[in-house]
């Protein structure tokens, strides 16, 4: 049972079967495609079209009730198909060259012509550059194949190029069948990708198959573990090229399964196999186009010379063919403008393309980057989400929210520069149910995430005991072997000690400084979290466990606020006060916590954490007052000193000079300082001795230069010396931190 | 040496020369030259004739026609240009030098083959 419907073709109504109908399609198509580089292909393909139609018609007039697919058969083998038309005349140039080609590949071998280096179309693996440098060499293909792979690494880049710039044995086919990239559903094994790839390029299926399985063999045998972002960080080649071995694989495995269509008609299988591609190929279309642009360009100028011309010319017409002329004038004139419009509306359009694509390119990168650091950030989820719906709505976020998009986009924009058709319905609008399903997730999980922050502990103070309160001098500084750098590149704070598996620290401090009523130090500390109940967040305030430790003057904070799977992170944080006494001072030192406290809902954090405070009657009224009050006006690394009127700081010159009356270390120091200082004004002496006697030498110059230097350095050391130890100190930390992130991305 | 590759430039070499005498002797429709070879035991397929013409055409030697058929559209007939019977008779001289040639050389072998056959018996 078949339907047939009726079909307009060449002027001529036929009833035709669909089956028959699909084929002569297919036919068609098939010409369009062989005659792709014909000139007058419309007009061959029109004069054949019209043929089938009256051969058609005779057969309706023969008695036919519709044109079945086995006429359109018997019509087809009458008129010839695309791979007869090869076979039977040789008509089409290209066939003279294609059996000089088929000579080609033994003449080398033969010696009679001069030796030169050409790829081996007959027995190559990937581009035939092995085997050819093998027949150059007369030596069996394998062995170079071997000394190649052991080289692996460096030649990829020479691999490349030597297939670009060697011509292959095969001469190139002028004018054949265009060659389109499918996926190869008939040898598929998850989405025939990789068919489609190697019958592309014209190599073996399981080389394809093998390069994009290299990655999950390399990640199993835990070789290296190669990140497609990796060439941020190590911009060398053989890591850069990594990027087809990598991870990166699935990705474009995926795009690239979204991106081609399906080999599904015949003319499609034709074009699959196509013309012969390689990089010399796609070099030559590129050529190709450009000369052919320039050609266009210069035809263009021309045109726009000779109407130029053209209007001069009939300035200086005679009177005669004044009116004619006249006329052309105009005409011409009018094409100018039309030029003029046109190169104007053109330079429009191109800028707003410009901005458009840099808006774009910009707005993906931007969700590029957001996918980036939230994959990145992922093994963290532990310490702050709860487990069931809060994880599953950020890994539903991260993947449908951020990637899905990012595909789409990529996606769209390789099948507009691959010319192809938009995706059909069913993929855009599944595209857009998932990315629908990220904002529900995206949503789901900020709602659920504002609720587990939503509720305060009841705060508490808690007096800290020191060993020694009656010092004159206090330094708060962190643990000696803690290591910790200011992060000025991720904000990512809270997790400053995130390399240990189980438990992260957090180092949310504020450290307020407070006139103490007595006349020794005292320290107060008040434990603060968030959490989805009041009870809850006691809970984990209680939990918070910090310590000071106390040496002479120096007072070392805890490593942090440890956080573990069980009690994650609802923003825990401490609020210390130190009272000083009046006449003594303090110094909170650059190697303190981080006082930067998380704000998750903006000011609305803050000014309930105040309200909170408030509402507890038993304290200070100045808690009462906002975070940037008195008691938080004071800069690390500098030394203050407790005065009846509050904080004032010190000068470094002056802050030496008390602070030598209290420790002997510091003494020391100075003194290992003042040796130093002796010994350069010694050297400096001793320079100076050394410039009267050479004064009248061409090196003299360059003996006042390294003066210059000691004296620079002596300067140096005697006055800002600490300030210099500080600056130090602060570089080695960004140093550290950098170093901190590129392990985080290599691990 | 590749028997068929050789044949196939033979006969590519002469289609044209062929189908241009079938032209030259009036307006024809192109399925009728398909014809006209047949009988002449020289096989064409159309899909071949078609760009064949369109060349020919495009190069001048060649001109069309249409011609209202009793049932359906017009059909396309094809004729000879001035240009066109000028390259028909250099063709046409280049071809009995050519063949005269052959033949002589064809015949000589079979001389000569026919020679040897003498001596052997």
């Amino acid at each position: 049972m078949n339907k047939v419907i009726n079909i307009n073709f060449q002027g001529r109504i036929l009833p035709i079967e669909e089956q028959a109908y699909e084929i002569l399609k297919q036919y068609i198509e098939s010409l369009r495609v062989y005659f792709a580089n014909e000139e007058g292909r419309d007009e061959i393909i029109n004069d054949i079209e019209c043929r089938i139609a009256e051969l058609c018609e005779d057969r309706l007039k023969k008695g036919t009730v519709c044109i079945a697919a086995s006429d359109i058969d018997l019509i087809i083998t009458s008129i010839g198909r695309p791979a007869d038309f090869e076979a039977q005349d040789g008509f089409e140039q290209n066939t003279y060259q294609n059996t000089s080609g088929n000579n080609n590949s033994n003449f080398y071998r033969d010696g009679n012509r001069p030796k030169r280096l050409y790829r081996d179309e007959q027995n190559k693996v990937l581009g035939g550059v092995c085997s050819g440098i093998a027949n150059y060499f007369v030596i069996e293909p394998w062995i170079v194949r071997i000394l190649w792979f052991f080289l692996i690494g460096i030649n990829i880049l020479a691999y490349l190029i030597l297939w670009i710039a060697v011509p292959s044995t095969s001469v190139k086919v002028v004018g054949g069948v265009r060659k389109r990239l499918f996926r190869d559903i008939d040898k598929k094994v998850i989405g025939g990708v990789a068919a489609g790839l190697s019958k592309y390029f014209g190599i073996q299926v399981w080389i394809v198959r093998i390069l994009f399985l290299i990655p999950f063999i390399r990640f199993v045998v835990n070789f290296r573990h190669m990140h497609l972002f990796q060439f941020w960080d190590a911009p060398d080649f053989p890591n850069f090229l990594d990027i087809t071995f990598s991870p990166g694989a699935v990705f474009v495995y995926i795009v690239l399964w979204l991106v081609l269509p399906e080999a599904k008609t015949s003319a499609d299988k034709l074009e699959m196999v196509g013309e012969k591609v390689d990089l010399n190929s796609i070099k030559n279309t590129i050529q190709n186009d450009m000369e052919g642009f320039s050609k266009r360009a210069q035809s263009w100028g021309s045109d726009l010379y000779n109407r130029n011309k053209g209007t001069n010319n009939s300035n200086e017409a005679n009177a005669s063919n004044q009116s004619t002329e006249n006329h052309r004038s105009t005409e011409k004139r009018k094409g100018l403008l039309y030029y003029i419009g046109r190169i104007f509306t053109l330079s429009i359009k191109v800028f707003v393309y410009f901005i458009l694509a840099i808006v774009g390119i910009s707005l993906l990168a931007a969700l590029f980057g957001i996918g980036v650091a939230a994959t990145a950030l992922l093994p963290l989820k532990n310490f702050i989400l709860d487990d069931g719906a809060q994880t599953w709505s950020v890994i539903g976020a991260i993947l449908l929210f951020v990637w899905v998009p990012i595909i789409g986009i990529v996606t769209a924009v390789i099948r507009k520069f691959a010319g192809l058709k938009k995706a059909n319905v069913w993929v855009r609008s599944s595209f857009i149910a998932l990315w629908v399903l990220g904002w529900v997730c995206i949503f789901y999980f900020g709602s659920s995430l504002g609720n587990s922050f939503s509720r305060h502990n009841l705060p508490a103070e808690q007096s800290i005991a020191l060993t020694n309160p009656t010092i004159n001098y206090v330094e708060i500084t962190a643990a000696p072997k803690m290591k910790y750098y200011e992060n000025n590149w991720f904000q990512f704070e809270p997790f400053q000690g995130f390399a240990d598996e189980d438990t992260v620290y957090v180092r949310n401090l504020r450290i307020r400084i407070v006139q103490s009523k007595t006349d020794s130090f005292e320290v107060k500390i008040v434990k603060l979290s968030n959490g989805k109940t009041v009870q809850n967040a006691n809970e984990l305030a209680n939990k918070i466990n910090f310590e000071l430790t106390q040496q002479d003057s120096l007072v070392y904070l805890d490593r942090g606020i440890g956080i573990n799977k069980i009690d994650k992170f609802r923003n825990q944080h401490i609020i210390m006060t130190i009272a000083v006494p009046i006449g003594k001072r303090i110094k909170i030192t650059n190697k303190g916590w981080s006082q930067t406290n998380i704000n998750i809902n903006g000011r609305g954090m803050r000014t309930g954490t105040i309200d909170r405070i408030s509402s507890d009657e038993n304290w200070f009224d100045e808690w009462n007052e906002p975070w940037d009050n008195e008691s938080y006006q004071y800069e690390r690394g500098v030394e203050y000193k407790m005065t009846k009127d509050g904080l004032v700081s010190l000068s470094p010159m002056e802050a030496d000079d008390l602070r030598s009356d209290d420790s002997k270390k510091m003494d020391d120091e100075n003194l290992d300082k003042e040796i130093q200082l002796q010994k350069l004004k010694e050297e400096r002496e001793a320079i100076k001795n050394d410039i009267k006697k050479l004064k009248e030498e061409e090196l003299q110059k360059e003996k006042i230069k390294v003066v210059k230097v000691n004296e620079f350095k002596k300067d140096d050391i005697g006055s800002s010396n600490l300030e210099k130890m500080n600056q130090i100190g602060k570089a080695a930390g960004k140093l550290s931190d950098l170093q901190w992130v590129l392990d985080r991305f290599t691990h | 040496m590749d028997i068929q590759n050789t044949q196939s430039q033979m006969r590519k070499g002469v289609l044209e020369f062929c189908i241009l005498s079938i032209i030259q002797q009036g307006e024809v429709y192109p399925s009728d030259i398909v014809e006209k070879m047949k009988l002449a035991n020289l096989h064409i397929l159309e899909g071949t004739l078609y760009p064949l013409l369109t060349r020919l055409k495009n190069a001048g030697l060649l001109n069309y026609r249409w011609v209202e058929s009793i049932s359906g559209p017009p059909r396309k007939y094809f004729v000879m240009t001035e240009e066109g019977k000028v390259a028909f008779g250099v063709l046409l001289q280049t071809w009995k030098e050519m063949a005269t040639a052959v033949d002589q050389l064809t015949q000589v072998k079979i001389i000569i083959a026919n020679n040897i056959e003498q001596a052997v018996s």
